[in-house]
């Protein structure tokens, strides 16, 4: 069941780059790439939790719960990538603040 | 020979196979490997400069590095073959305990190999959101014919301008979904107990381990297939490309080839923004919209129009380096599917140690779980 969703999900992934969706994403508001970008999103979530949930035995097993939080201890480390090194620009170290700059850079 | 517990020893210069006794994996085979890992790397890093071979002379340290990781896997796998699952140590402290020893440890492995590809990502989100996208630079009518613009070009522009270009990317992901469940069947197949297997197959229980060994090993050639399959379809979407199929070639342009990243000049080299431009006059300047600055500086006279150089070389890094990474990481499962196929098809894996597919199957989920990730933002959008 698990591997026919992933299948399906797939596909339908495949089909939301490759189908022109401009007149649809018009009639939402949005623009093609936007609207794109949200499905990606949208099927990449489920397809991500069914691997690790039902392949990977995060869940339903005796020891999935203490293996959840095994995998999940690197979150942290992982927000603070994504979040102070992925969303910065490349110029931010010397577009910073003067304030929060070290001396020798003033 | 008889041991002093009443347990049969067989001690060989490879290293412990006293199973009963309650040694398994024990191994200084995974030293010997990392040291190999060690001078392969240390020597693959002076051979290439942007691109450029350099140094050919570090090849005698690469090929030292092969040599050690190989007879280090030789040695492991030596001494893994007469594994049977009779002793599999378990955790006896909190938060592990009652659970396989070497089940947390994949945990653990995967917990630093989760680091590495966020490391990857990270700096794939950093460049793409700070650096202009070509394409609006190029629509924004802000730059020069003659000088080199510096911006990010994903390489989704170019993968998912057609269904041909997609089409690697596209059955790669399917092979790694399928070649995931072939795994999940062989461990169930490993799993199930004599009786079931009989009864469910039919079969004589006198049967059963010869029936058992042909089908496990079927589902992980199977996999090693898939995995075989998704290597060379990148290659073909690197370096190589393919023909359109004759009717179809006027779905891509009237092109009759599809041509490779590295042909349409997607690349990691110096001079790389030599090789790739966005041009006005490129489909007769059909392909520039009406609503765009350039378009309104074309027709004002405003803008002279021709080439704009672009210089991808970031954008390029970013893509060839995280799914280049995540290819090393197949070929790996490739090199262990390899002798778990071996040992699979020689009788090696019974309902005692099935566990031993499940945790292969671990890595090789992750493998397909940072696909989930990569094929929609580097390949898609």
């Amino acid at each position: 069941m698990n591997f026919y969703g992933l299948m399906i999900l797939t596909a339908i992934e495949v089909g939301a780059v490759g189908v022109d969706l401009s007149a649809f994403a018009e009639s939402i508001g949005a623009t093609e790439k936007q609207l794109t970008f949200g499905i990606l999103w949208g099927i990449g979530i489920p397809k991500f939790i069914m691997i690790a949930a039902i392949f990977m035995h995060l869940y339903g097993d005796a020891d999935s719960k203490i293996l959840t939080m095994t995998a999940l201890f690197p979150a942290f480390f992982i927000i603070v990538m994504i979040f102070f090194i992925g969303l910065t620009s490349p110029g931010a170290p010397t577009d910073l603040p003067a304030w929060c700059r070290p001396p020798s850079w003033l | 020979m008889s041991g002093d517990h009443g347990h049969e020893h067989h001690i060989e210069p490879w290293g412990p196979h006293d199973w009963s006794h309650g040694a398994p994996h024990n191994s200084f085979a995974p030293l010997v490997m990392s040291i190999g890992f060690g001078v392969f790397l240390y020597a693959f890093a002076n051979i290439f400069v942007m691109g450029e071979l350099e140094n050919i002379s570090s090849m005698a340290g690469v090929m030292l590095g092969f040599i050690i990781i190989t007879i280090g896997l030789i040695i492991w796998w030596r001494q893994d073959m007469s594994f049977d699952g009779v002793y599999e140590p378990q955790g006896v402290g909190a938060p592990f305990r009652n659970i396989d020893l070497r089940k947390v440890a994949m945990w653990i492995f995967l917990m630093s190999e989760m680091m590495v590809f966020t490391s990857l990502f990270s700096t794939y989100i950093r460049y793409r959101l700070g650096i202009p996208n070509c394409e609006d630079v190029f629509l924004s009518g802000e730059w020069v014919e003659g000088t080199t613009v510096n911006c990010f070009e994903p390489a989704a522009h170019l993968i998912a301008s057609s269904w041909f270009h997609l089409a690697p990317g596209a059955v790669n992901t399917f092979a790694l979904i399928v070649s995931s469940f072939t795994i999940v069947l062989a461990l169930k197949t490993a799993k199930m107990s004599n009786k079931k297997y009989a009864k469910k197959y039919d079969i004589e229980t006198a049967n059963v381990d010869a029936h058992r060994s042909r089908k496990v090993g079927i589902y992980l050639g199977s996999t090693l297939f898939l995995a075989t399959l998704f290597l060379t379809l990148k290659l073909i979407e690197w370096f190589v490309g393919f023909p359109t199929p004759g009717p179809l070639t006027d779905l891509n342009h009237g092109h009759s080839e599809i041509k490779s990243l590295f042909a349409e000049g997607y690349t990691i080299h110096a001079n790389a923004y030599t090789n790739y431009h966005y041009d006005t006059s490129y489909h007769g300047g059909h392909d520039i919209p009406t609503d765009s600055a350039l378009y309104a500086m074309l027709e004002s006279g405003a803008h002279p129009g021709g080439m704009m150089m672009a210089d991808i070389r970031v954008s390029a890094s970013t893509f060839y380096v995280t799914t280049g990474t995540h290819g090393v990481h197949v070929f790996a499962g490739m090199v262990g599917l390899s002798y778990m196929t071996f040992k699979a098809l020689r009788g090696g894996y019974g309902p005692s140690n099935a566990v031993s597919i499940e945790y292969f199957g671990l890595y090789w989920h992750f493998v397909d779980l940072v696909w989930v990730l990569v094929f929609p933002f580097f390949y898609l959008y």
